[in-house]
């Protein structure tokens, strides 16, 4: 019958994979391996058992059934890790309010969207979603490994991988919150600097309050079964949890004096984990940043599209990395993840950075960034199977990525891309239409700004001319 | 590397401008360099002389004037300054502060907007775009059917006049057809609203094309013969169109998605419009063949740019320019960049890994990019007669390892000095005093 | 009515694959008092020769809003204080603003919806995050009152974001959910310490919409979300999941990529009746060449070069079909993994429910789920299996009555009894009939 046949074949035709896939043990064979933490290693193996980096050497032998990938006269890296960026998520920013620390981007994680593929394709396997800078504590962010094919957030997750938060200083929280125009969305603190420091140092004294309140409660309640619990605050919680440790802070930032503010606040709540992202003036307090132990995850040249990036310079990130502040390369765009390592590469133009210093800054530094260093950032026997191979030297313009695996699943090669893969696709609307491009000076983060503006307020003339300039 | 950099070190204390930071014009002989012509091939342990603003030398083995400044190039590089064929450089400062932005004029219809006008010779961003070994852009003004005129500067210089490389091209961005697919940010027009719009800046271009026919016809007709004639009315808009027309403006037409392509194809035919290029064209490869045989050139990217179509194989805007060229078509590579011009060469490395090959690569920065722009006379490689834009190089300019050492514009060896390097200077080793001494060059540690 | 009325000699299709051919069924002031094979017709009751006509039991939309006028309401717009700390009522969070003060038995769309078979219906407030509380309802009566059913009152969940306010975006709705339903709960526990014993103890703050949380929270009370895709649909499993509430899972567009999860928490589902459009470029093709456009589907595609565009185009158009087809046979597959469902209109004009229905079925759907779907498995989903869902004597008189089969293009649904009040439908010539229907329309 025909019905049975049509249902019949639509099942093998599925565009989503039903399952995750599986990991299949593989041995790269014959590599110029760049294990970043431990040097160049010439025509090395490395094996990858049960989804984990399990031996690294010359002519290994491997287990029957594994799958062998000839990788001679090419480089293999580890998993490149984009420490900023917005692809694959339905919302961007909760702007209506300048302290959104409870709403999490974990909940809007979209596993279609094809710019995952797209950074796979360029060696990236794991990315921090990051919520927009609109407000002064913006949203949780949320760590994804690049699996594609599943339809489920949950399958892309970087399990065990520490929660971080989004803090934003300067022109963007001022001007979404504090120099909006009048109607329904009009201003609120902070329109300035001075009063980005008080948003902050309210919701911290707040969630120190909110913090010590729950313990008293929690304290009483063993002699009074009578106690009467504080009143529950999603978004106090997890200041809360922030000043516990427990949450890894990660503040756009631009100007020198604002990054210096922050470390004075933090200090004052006993906060010591936090990256300034973007950061562009941070090499003019490197030093500063050294000594409180901060890191920097910064562009490799982005300049001059707003006021408060005028005064930059692409050697930020060769500056604070001699100046000793741990400092990653970051996309924040669904252009430039594709090329993360010609972005790297760029610390050699500006700064003459060391091979692996360079590398560093898009595997291991962001690992550290994001507290996901044991599992990833590096090739070492225990960590993941995340690898990227490349035809070329990865720092070289002319590099081209043939292969990626996250936990040892091929989730890209070049050879056998069957160019359109999308997951989803409009059922209904026209096919093959120009859609636009993303260009490498677009603000990709801007963009989905823009769209969540759009969705969250009605003004729209107010708001494109707000933030398409980002 | 140590060996290279006190190599680098080395030649660059022969360099005149570490004595003296102001650009000067004079006889400098560059020796034993490895010489990309781009025009005649490659010159290992060659020499280049510059006399003034102009290449008098070129060649393995070229006596030295007496008198002449000599750098010693051993070991090093010398390429023709690369070429932009469009951007905004000069024409935006800050990119979010509106008043520091000169693109965009009101109206429409707009072609005597000149964009060398308001290039900002002083803005911050030139000399960082100079220092990459970018000698000459195109930049555009923006907005509207017929924006104005690009202007095609030399990236040194402190007036217009000293700038231009003696080029001007007519912008008009093609009506772009509405597409099915979903829209993108922004106030939502119906379907029915987007066509009509199409439909109308469609019959709009053609009525402002037969209209300055038409003006043309008076135009020539009074100059030929005033007496007995009226005065022709003041039409700036017309006047700007009328070089197009002739042939002796080229006109620049910024065209991106595939049915636009086509139609833009058939309308230069229809026009008979003699001397036109296309600009963006990133879904040219779909059409390469129609292009190729309509014989229009076309300034390709940016190259850094993610596919046009979500169904697109991820690569293809890196592979686009290569498979324009591959199918016949003349190839320039732009960057449509503003503050990040000096990204031009890394769009051609893209381009030439995914398939144009790193020679004609270098030629859509270079003679390729001159030719289109029609100032190859003057620019666009190593050859005698020609201006002096080069700059000297520690290897191949795409890579990123790479430094670029020296640079000479209009026969001006112009300091490398930009407010990146200036800030890397005083603040990498801050706290051992605000300022290093000049020696300390970008490439040290 | 005291009257009984008995239709004679009709196909009664009592529940899916229950069909007597031939039968009567008698009703007797709002209720069916015998359907069978042989049945006597009582004395005193009117008698309607269903010779050439099919009963089925009455149609259940299963989520709608059938009969709540719009108002001005619905979406709060205009100037705050302050935008971050909108009121509930700016934000579009009404979980206490019930239904049934809404109802308008007069409102256009009350008939409407009957004239297409619906019977009963699952009414819902309009508004956005949450609009409120749902009500069973009956499609006939003079006034709101005669329409409410006692039952199940779900809450409406939807991922509409407040306007120029927080909570904006999905995530945003998200805290402000588990905001609520925590603090609400808080709130329930200090409630009951201090309704035990108030002394010592401070008032409890108290405000509406906490408080229509508490049944929630007691389990008593259901949230039903309506969802438009698949990722809003794990969203709402997810809150679930993790605040321990009961939801039913209402419109489940692409909802075939979340049917595992659907499966294993065994969760209340109802489909909607909403459909893709069929393509432009696929608008004049016949069924048979758009299978074979369907089968040419290749996964493994590669577009090089400008030669490859018209095989390119191909594979597009059959990669759009097999996503449409995701879309059209996924009640076919939730009936074959053994997952029922009812439908719901929701968001939709009611004129499309045959039309898509029919698609549907065109898809694999079987009538006999489509029409399971409708009826038994809608009521069993809304809890009124014990009054609705099929003809058998005690279950209210909720019927439909068609010219022929219903699943047939060319039948008209010619008779609506609604707690046995009857309605006619089609081209009629006694008096009551006042609704000029017919399919297409």
């Amino acid at each position: 019958m025909k019905l049975v046949r049509l249902t019949g074949l639509l099942m093998a035709l599925l565009l989503v994979n039903a399952t995750s896939a599986i990991a299949q043990d593989v041995v790269i064979r014959n590599a110029t391996v760049l294990t970043v933490t431990g040097g160049t290693l010439e025509n090395t193996d490395v094996l990858i058992t049960g989804g984990i980096i399990s031996e690294i050497g010359k002519g290994l032998r491997t287990p029957r059934g594994t799958e062998e990938v000839d990788a001679t006269g090419k480089f293999v890296m580890p998993g490149i890790i984009d420490a900023h960026s917005h692809i694959a998520l339905s919302s961007v920013n909760e702007g209506s309010s300048p302290v959104t620390a409870e709403v999490s981007m974990e909940d809007v994680v979209n596993p279609y969207q094809i710019g995952i593929y797209r950074a796979s394709a360029g060696g990236v396997t794991t990315s921090h979603l990051m919520h927009g800078s609109a407000n002064v504590i913006g949203g949780q962010n949320e760590t994804v490994k690049h699996r594609w094919g599943s339809s489920d957030p949950n399958d892309l997750r970087f399990e065990g991988a520490p929660r971080t938060i989004k803090f934003a200083l300067g022109e963007n929280p001022t001007r979404v919150h504090g120099r909006r125009g009048t109607g329904g969305t009009g201003a609120i603190v902070p329109a300035t600097r001075m009063g980005v420091e008080q948003v902050l140092r309210n919701a911290f004294e707040h969630g120190k309050r909110y913090m010590e309140a729950w313990d008293a409660y929690d304290a009483e309640l063993a002699s009074n079964p009578r106690a009467v619990p504080p009143v529950w605050n999603e978004r106090m919680e997890v200041m809360a949890d922030i000043i516990r440790g427990e949450v890894l802070v990660h503040c756009h930032s631009y100007r020198a004096d604002e990054i210096v503010m922050l470390t004075r606040v933090l200090k004052d709540y006993g906060v010591d984990k936090i990256t300034f992202q973007h950061a562009n003036e941070a090499f003019k307090v490197a030093p500063e940043l050294a000594a409180y132990g901060a890191h920097a995850s910064v562009f490799s040249d982005w300049w001059s599209y707003k006021f408060e990036v005028y005064y930059s310079t692409a050697y930020n990130a060769a500056i604070l990395i001699r100046n000793g502040v741990i400092t990653s390369i970051n996309s924040d765009s669904g252009e430039l993840n594709r090329h993360l390592y010609h972005e790297a590469a760029k610390t050699q133009r500006y700064g003459n950075l060391e091979d692996d210093e360079a590398l560093a800054t898009i595997t291991i530094n962001p690992a550290i960034q994001l507290g996901i260093q044991d599992r990833v950032g590096s090739i070492e026997i225990g960590k993941d199977g995340d690898i990227a191979i490349f035809e070329g030297h990865p720092l070289s313009v002319y590099a081209v990525p043939e292969m990626t695996f996250v936990d040892g699943v091929k989730v890209f090669d070049r050879a056998a891309d069957p160019d359109d893969v999308r997951l989803e696709v409009d059922p209904e609307g026209a096919i093959g239409q120009y859609e636009g491009q993303i260009t490498s000076r677009d603000h990709f983060h801007d963009q989905n700004e823009v769209i969540d503006f759009l969705e969250a307020f009605g003004d729209l003339e107010d708001v494109i001319t707000e933030t398409t300039h980002n | 590397m140590t060996l290279l950099l006190n190599l680098v070190l080395a030649v660059l204390m022969l360099l005149p401008q570490q004595q003296d930071q102001k650009a000067r014009q004079g006889t400098y002989a560059i020796t034993n360099a490895r010489i990309e012509t781009v025009a005649n091939g490659t010159i290992e342990n060659g020499t280049v002389v510059i006399e003034g603003d102009r290449i008098i030398a070129v060649g393995a083995n070229v006596a030295i004037p007496a008198g002449a400044e000599v750098i010693d190039g051993t070991g090093l590089q010398l390429y023709p300054g690369m070429i932009d064929s469009g951007t905004n450089l000069g024409l935006n400062e800050v990119g979010s502060v509106d008043e520091t932005n000169d693109t965009n004029e009101i109206g429409d219809i707009t072609p005597h907007m000149s964009a060398l006008t308001a290039v900002n010779p002083n803005s911050v961003a030139i000399p960082v775009t100079r220092v990459s070994g970018v000698t000459t852009v195109v930049s555009e003004s923006a907005g509207g059917l017929l924006p104005g005129t690009a202007a095609v500067i030399n990236l040194y210089g402190y007036t217009a006049e000293q700038m231009t490389a003696g080029s001007e091209m007519l912008i008009l961005n093609f009506p772009q057809e509405p597409s099915g697919a979903a829209q993108g940010w922004g106030p939502q027009r119906s379907a029915q609203e987007r066509k009509k719009g199409y439909e109308d800046a469609i019959a709009k271009l053609d009525e402002v094309f037969d209209r300055a026919e038409l003006y043309d016809r008076i135009m020539t007709a009074y100059a030929a013969s005033p007496a007995g004639k009226a005065e022709p009315v003041y039409a700036p808009e017309m006047d700007a169109i009328r070089p197009v027309l002739s042939g002796d403006r080229t006109l620049m037409l910024k065209v991106n998605a595939e049915g636009d392509i086509l139609k833009a194809i058939d309308w230069v035919k229809e026009r008979e419009l003699p001397n036109v290029v296309f600009s963006g064209v990133s879904e040219g490869w779909r059409v390469a063949d129609k292009l190729a045989e309509a014989g229009i050139a076309c300034m390709v990217g940016p190259v850094l740019a993610t596919p046009t179509r979500s169904s697109d194989r991820y690569d293809k805007a890196y592979a686009n320019a290569g498979l324009l060229s591959q199918a016949g078509v003349k190839v320039a590579i732009r960057s449509g960049e503003t503050e990040n011009v000096r990204n031009l060469p890394f769009n051609a490395g893209f381009a030439a890994a995914y398939g144009m090959g790193q020679e004609e690569a270098l030629k859509a920065v270079t003679l390729n990019a001159a030719e289109v722009l029609g100032i190859s006379d003057d620019y666009g490689s190593i050859e005698v007669g020609k201006k002096a834009n080069m700059f000297i190089s520690t290897g191949d300019p795409f890579e990123p390892s790479t430094q670029i050492l020296a640079l000479f514009i209009d026969g001006f060896n112009v300091p490398m000095e930009s407010r990146h390097i200036d800030l890397y200077r005083e603040f990498l080793n801050r706290d051992e005093g605000r300022l290093q001494p000049m020696e300390v060059l970008p490439a040290d540690n | 009515m005291s009257e009984a009325t008995a239709i004679r000699g009709a196909r009664i299709v009592q529940a899916p694959g229950r069909v007597i051919e031939s039968g009567t069924i008698v009703i007797r002031n709002g209720v069916i008092e015998s359907v069978g094979r042989r049945v006597d017709i009582p004395y005193d009751a009117r008698i309607i020769d269903g010779d050439s006509l099919t009963v089925y039991a009455g149609f259940i939309d299963a989520l709608t809003n059938v009969g709540v006028p719009e108002s001005d309401d619905d979406n709060p717009t205009g100037s705050v204080p302050d935008r971050s700390n909108p009121t509930f009522e700016r934000a579009g969070i009404a979980p206490q603003k019930d239904v049934r003060m809404h109802l308008d038995a007069s409102d256009k769309s009350v008939a409407s919806h009957r004239q297409r078979g619906f019977t009963a219906a699952l009414a819902a407030p309009r508004g956005r995050m949450l609009p409120g509380q749902t009500s069973l309802v009956l499609l006939t009566g003079d006034k709101a009152s005669d329409m409410v059913l006692p039952g199940t009152r779900p809450v409406l969940f939807e991922f509409e974001g407040a306007q120029g306010v927080y909570p904006g975006t999905p995530m945003g709705m998200m805290a402000q959910f588990r905001q609520l339903y925590r603090e609400a709960d808080r709130r329930m526990g200090v409630q009951a310490m201090y309704d035990a014993n108030p002394s010592g103890l401070s008032r409890p703050p108290y405000d509406e919409v906490h408080a229509a949380f508490f049944s929630v929270i007691e389990g008593d009370t259901p949230i039903i979300s309506f969802t438009s895709d698949a990722l809003e649909l794990r969203r709402a499993l997810s809150l679930s999941d993790e605040l321990g509430f009961n939801l039913m899972a209402a419109g489940l567009n692409q909802g075939f990529d979340v049917m595992d999860e659907l499966m294993s928490r065994g969760i209340p589902t109802i489909v909607t009746l909403d459909i893709p459009d069929r393509p432009d470029w696929a608008a004049k093709a016949d069924q048979d060449s758009l299978d074979q456009v369907l089968a040419s589907y290749n996964d493994d595609t590669r577009t090089a070069t400008f030669r490859d565009i018209e095989a390119e185009k191909r594979n597009l158009e059959a990669k759009q079909l097999v996503a449409r087809t995701e879309f059209l046979t996924m009640p076919a597959r939730f009936a074959e993994a053994g997952i029922p469902f009812a439908f719901t209109t929701y968001g939709l004009s009611v004129n499309v429910m045959r039309r898509n229905m029919m698609e549907y079925i065109a898809n694999g759907l079987s009538e006999d789920d489509a029409l399971s779907a409708l009826t038994v498995d809608a009521a069993a989903i809304l809890g009124l299996s014990n009054v609705m869902g099929s003809l058998d004597a005690g279950k209210m008189a909720n019927l439909v009555v068609t010219d022929g089969n219903y699943f047939d293009k060319d039948s008209k649904v010619t008779i609506v009894f609604v707690d046995g009040n009857q309605h006619l439908t089609g081209d009629c010539s006694g008096s009551g009939c006042s609704d000029k229907f017919s399919w297409g329309n």
